[in-house]
């Protein structure tokens, strides 16, 4: 990221989300972004994922700019290398666990079968089971499932413990975890939770729009270890 | 900004409203439509009818058209006073009433007239003339004439030309002075048809001593026009007429109502009425049914904040009401759109009407019952439809509102069969389960759309149905070219003498005589058709196209005087016969028949021979001839004095394509430009708030990388799915409508067949395909749109 800038509005109504970003994320590392609302760690997000375009900067994914992309190549950036997990889960509910990873698989060049996404967030006995019959966890790791079943280069991960207790986010930010260890997916992951930065390479902490610190973990805490 | 601040009068819910009102706008611009084009449909109609109804009976009234008709062979003057102040009688009125051949010199095809008297003083107390153009004849100017506007332009004469008229065999020039419309001649049907031929058949009045003096009848008139008392029968004036003109050759008298072309008007307007009174509530009722459908979809769509509303404190009775008041706003629109645009079109299709039928002047009128009605029958559905689907919401605790709501339940019988499918792409099993999940509104929509088509299948039914009439008369019915009828009845030896003219291919016999039918004392005045049996040229041919042969006994009956006598197979009917020797008879009825068009009554030659008792006689016959010999054989005939009237059998075709195709033809191209509409307001709605509801799939299947093409199909796909359920729906529908309107019709003069072609359906499915398409095309381009940012952190 070079200079990244987002100005929402125009004249006085105008809002500056973000204030000239320059930052890197090395292939596979897990990074935590934290930070209050406003402080335009979702901005970062939805240009990073290819949503929504900076007023300034550019955004460099493997020697390509993003910036200089138009709606359908973007599109195809999404398709081909982004995961994304929505706090919400976002599942079509008229699919099942099997069906929703299928969605992407049946669209991606080199997917998992759904089956096997499904057995790295544990949910091997909920194959046909619909999302109206899967608890909030269950249905967060199925969105995980979903997001890396097409083995992205980077997987977004927006609150994604937002909506769950304690105990079921912990098993959610463990299969997030593995995936990252197992498939060397880059992750980059929004959250209000200070607590999960332990389980990061790289901790940015967000302010005003700014980058106001960047810390490099020592060590990374295994998910299973967090408490809040 | 300055939208609300100019808002900021209103409290904030209206104000709510308002902004809802503009963010809606699309949806309700398609929910207006709908409903314009029900309400806008029974306004046109029913205002049409009234006003052409009204505009009838004010032009008879005001031009003081006969309530009875007494032809004669020759009744002296003097009998007059006599017969004024018969009992029931208002006003009375002789005169001569002639029928003649007009020969123009660069006409060639056989042109037959009808002479009516003028008085020697003054105009008509009965049957007045509207005098279009011209004047009235001059009193010392026997040569002059007043001829009838219609056959004027058809046969492109003018004021002041000069024309021929055979007059009882002698040829005499008259010169046309004035152009008149009569109450009497609203259509102008030729002697021995049923439809009018105005280039072909002209009226024309002259002086009384002219006629008198051309026909031997100083002194003397032949046909008695009387006005009745308010409130008389006038069954019993016309049997005391009867009873004192039978002495001078009358024939018996007819009330208006089996006068010719108040029966064709009756007739016309019957078709009308009967298209205007079954489609429109239809229409309205499926408009209702649709803005019922969206309406409360659109409001489930509203749940979120409806909770919201309740958990800020806001009472279900003013959250009902607020959306009660959305509602009604949306459909208002619909209703004056409607309103004013069925009273438009109402308007201009009674002016239509009004030149079609030759009326001389438009009564038009919108009632405020009529307005009423419309409203009442647009709002109740609205009004219903939206206060369930707002209970619904409003039953709802704030709290479960304002959670995140759990996914819908897929888990059913019938959404988890798919589960088997593996070989179905995941976007076709989201549109099958979706539509699974809920069948009944799956089911309603595609009635819904299903209906919009069966109306536009029924409005066009029409067409066919008169197009099949037309062929199965001059198909199957009617194959001779000419049809010659005699001055008076002769013998068979007229038969050889026609077929002994060059280019003629065959010759059949016909007879026809004047008779009162009567059965358990209701009377009908009509003509019995006697031919022989195996007669090739003109044939009875019932609805179905079958032939029907006339019974070496008794009468065939069409359903239509069968209904009006109430008598069926096996009655026994009683026969005057009101010419000759007037011989009365019962016959029995060999069978009723459904025909198109045709006799009323029919019965064997030789028969009809024996009972007149006077010896084999005809009174016409059918000719086939070789086309290239017609100018001679047209020209011979006319030269033959014998000879009273020419008809061609192509002419009467052109007559009735442009007469009963035409009345039909513009109420039809109104009825389904309404249904055109309404399947796109549908099939819009449907879409619409489809794209509504499933905004955030598809936003989120736009952020997992699929393109906006594959997200179209999530849309278009179930529309199509729906649109492809409705077609069977529909046409099956359509076709039971299109069978009602016809059997709801029984004309008196002709009979619809019910001919729905495959053309028509494939038409209306064309119509429905493409409805589907362009909302599409309007759908998708809305997918642009979408918010994707959105979908991360909003549930739903």
């Amino acid at each position: 990221m070079e200079g990244l800038t987002k100005i929402y509005g125009a004249g006085v109504s105008a809002v500056q989300a973000l204030r000239g970003v320059d930052l890197e994320i090395r292939s596979g590392e897990l990074i935590v972004l934290l930070g209050p609302s406003g402080s335009g760690k979702s901005t970062i997000l939805n240009i990073l994922g290819g949503l929504d375009e900076p007023t300034a900067g550019h955004v460099w994914f493997e020697g390509q700019d993003l910036t200089a992309l138009d709606g359908s190549a973007l599109t195809e950036y999404r398709r081909q290398h982004v995961g994304f997990v929505f706090q919400f889960y976002n599942l079509v509910a008229s699919l099942t666990a099997r069906e929703n990873v299928a969605l992407i698989t049946d669209i991606a060049d080199d997917a998992m079968m759904p089956q096997e996404a499904l057995a790295m967030v544990g949910l091997t006995d909920r194959l046909d089971h619909f999302p109206a019959q899967l608890s909030g966890g269950e249905q967060q790791r199925v969105a995980i499932a979903r997001a890396i079943a097409k083995r992205p280069r980077v997987l977004f991960c927006d609150e994604p413990t937002g909506a769950l207790d304690s105990q079921t986010g912990i098993m959610v930010l463990e299969a997030i975890q593995r995936i990252n260890r197992e498939l060397g997916t880059t992750t980059l992951i929004i959250t209000h939770n200070a607590v999960i930065a332990g389980i990061a390479d790289v901790v940015w902490q967000f302010a005003d729009g700014m980058l106001a610190q960047s810390t490099r973990n020592p060590v990374r805490v295994a998910a299973s270890e967090l408490r809040w | 900004m300055t939208i609300a601040m100019r808002l900021g009068w209103l409290p904030v819910l209206d104000r709510k409203l308002l902004r809802e009102l503009w963010r809606l706008r699309g949806p309700a611009l398609a929910i207006a439509l709908v409903i314009a084009a029900g309400v806008g449909m029974v306004m046109m109609s029913v205002g049409m009818m009234r006003s052409l109804e009204a505009t009838r009976d004010a032009y008879y009234d005001r031009y003081r058209f006969a309530d009875v008709f007494a032809p004669a062979k020759r009744v002296p003057v003097a009998l007059l006073p006599e017969l004024a102040h018969l009992p029931g009688v208002r006003t009375s009125e002789g005169r001569i009433t002639m029928s003649a051949l007009i020969d123009l010199p660069y006409v060639f095809d056989p042109i037959n007239a009808r002479l009516h008297s003028l008085p020697a003083k003054g105009r008509p107390h009965i049957n007045d003339l509207v005098l279009r153009a011209g004047r009235w004849p001059d009193p010392a100017r026997p040569d002059e004439l007043l001829a009838n506007e219609a056959f004027l332009k058809a046969a492109k004469l003018g004021l002041g030309d000069e024309i021929t008229v055979i007059l009882n065999g002698k040829r005499r020039a008259f010169r046309i002075v004035g152009a008149v419309l009569s109450p009497e001649y609203v259509y102008a049907i030729p002697p021995g048809q049923i439809f009018p031929d105005n280039a072909r058949f002209g009226v024309l009045w002259l002086h009384e001593e002219v006629l008198a003096g051309a026909f031997d009848l100083r002194q003397a008139f032949n046909e008695l026009l009387v006005r009745v008392d308010p409130g008389t029968n006038v069954v019993d004036v016309i049997r005391r007429i009867d009873d004192r003109l039978q002495p001078f050759g009358g024939i018996g008298g007819y009330a208006r109502d089996q006068q010719i072309s108040d029966r064709f008007v009756t007739n016309e307007l019957n078709e009308l009425r009967n298209m205007t009174r079954i489609l429109p509530p239809v229409f309205l009722l499926v408009a209702a049914f649709l803005t019922h459908l969206v309406l409360s979809r659109l409001i489930d769509t509203e749940r979120e904040v409806i909770g919201l509303l309740k958990a800020f404190g806001f009472r279900n009775r003013v959250i009902i009401g607020h959306y009660l008041k959305l509602a009604i706003l949306l459909s208002l629109g619909g209703l004056i759109l409607g309103a004013t645009l069925g009273i438009w079109l109402g308007r201009g299709l009674a002016r239509l009407y009004q030149q079609f039928f030759v009326f001389p002047f438009l009564q038009f009128h919108v009632d405020a019952d009529l307005f009423l009605m419309a409203l009442l029958a647009a709002l109740f559905p609205v009004l219903t439809g939206c206060f369930i689907a707002i209970r619904r919401a409003a039953a709802l605790t704030p709290a479960e509102a304002m959670s995140p709501p759990l996914p819908t339940n897929y888990g059913g019988r019938l959404t988890g069969a798919l589960t088997q499918f593996r070989s179905l792409d995941q976007l076709t099993r989201i549109i099958l389960r979706g539509l699974a999940r809920r069948p009944v509104r799956t089911l309603l929509t595609a009635i819904g759309i299903g209906a919009a088509l069966a109306l536009y299948i029924a409005s066009a039914s029409s067409r066919d149905n008169v197009e099949e009439m037309i062929r199965i008369t001059f198909n199957q019915a009617e194959r001779e070219d000419l049809l010659v009828t005699f001055t008076e009845p002769r013998g068979r030896d007229a038969l050889t003498a026609l077929a002994r003219l060059p280019g003629i291919r065959r010759v059949e016999p016909v007879r026809a005589v004047s008779v009162v039918l009567t059965h358990q004392g209701i009377s009908r005045r009509e003509a019995i058709t006697a031919t022989d049996t195996g007669a090739d040229l003109s044939r009875l041919i019932d609805i179905d196209g079958t032939v029907i042969e006339p019974p070496k006994q008794g009468l065939v009956l069409s359903a239509s005087l069968a209904r009006q006598l109430r008598v069926g197979r096996g009655d026994a009917v009683e026969i005057e016969v009101t010419q000759g020797r007037r011989p009365r008879w019962q016959s029995h009825v060999v069978a009723v028949v459904e025909s198109a068009i045709g006799s009323p009554a029919y019965m064997r030659l030789d028969e009809l021979d024996r009972r007149m008792m006077e010896g084999p006689r005809i009174s016409g016959a059918f000719l086939a001839i070789d086309t290239d010999a017609r100018t001679a054989i047209l020209k011979a005939l006319r030269e033959t004095p014998a000879i009273a009237g020419i008809s061609e059998v192509e002419a009467s075709r052109r007559a009735l394509r442009n007469t009963i195709a035409e009345t039909m033809g513009i109420i039809t191209l109104f009825n389904t430009g309404f249904a055109g509409l309404i399947v796109f307001g549908v099939i819009y709605n449907h879409a619409r708030v489809a794209l509504a509801e499933r905004a955030r799939d598809l936003a989120s299947l736009r952020v997992l990388g699929f393109r906006t093409t594959e997200v179209a199909y999530l849309l278009i796909g179930e529309l199509m799915l729906l649109t492809l359920i409705a077609l069977p729906l529909g046409i099956a529908m359509g076709i039971g409508l299109a069978h009602y309107i016809v059997s709801a019709f029984g004309g008196d003069l002709f009979t619809i067949p019910y001919a729905l072609s495959i053309g028509t359906m494939a038409r209306a499915v064309l119509v429905v395909m493409a409805a589907a398409g362009a909302t599409a095309y309007l759908v998708s381009r809305r997918l642009g749109q979408l918010d994707l940012v959105a979908v991360l952190k909003t549930r739903d």
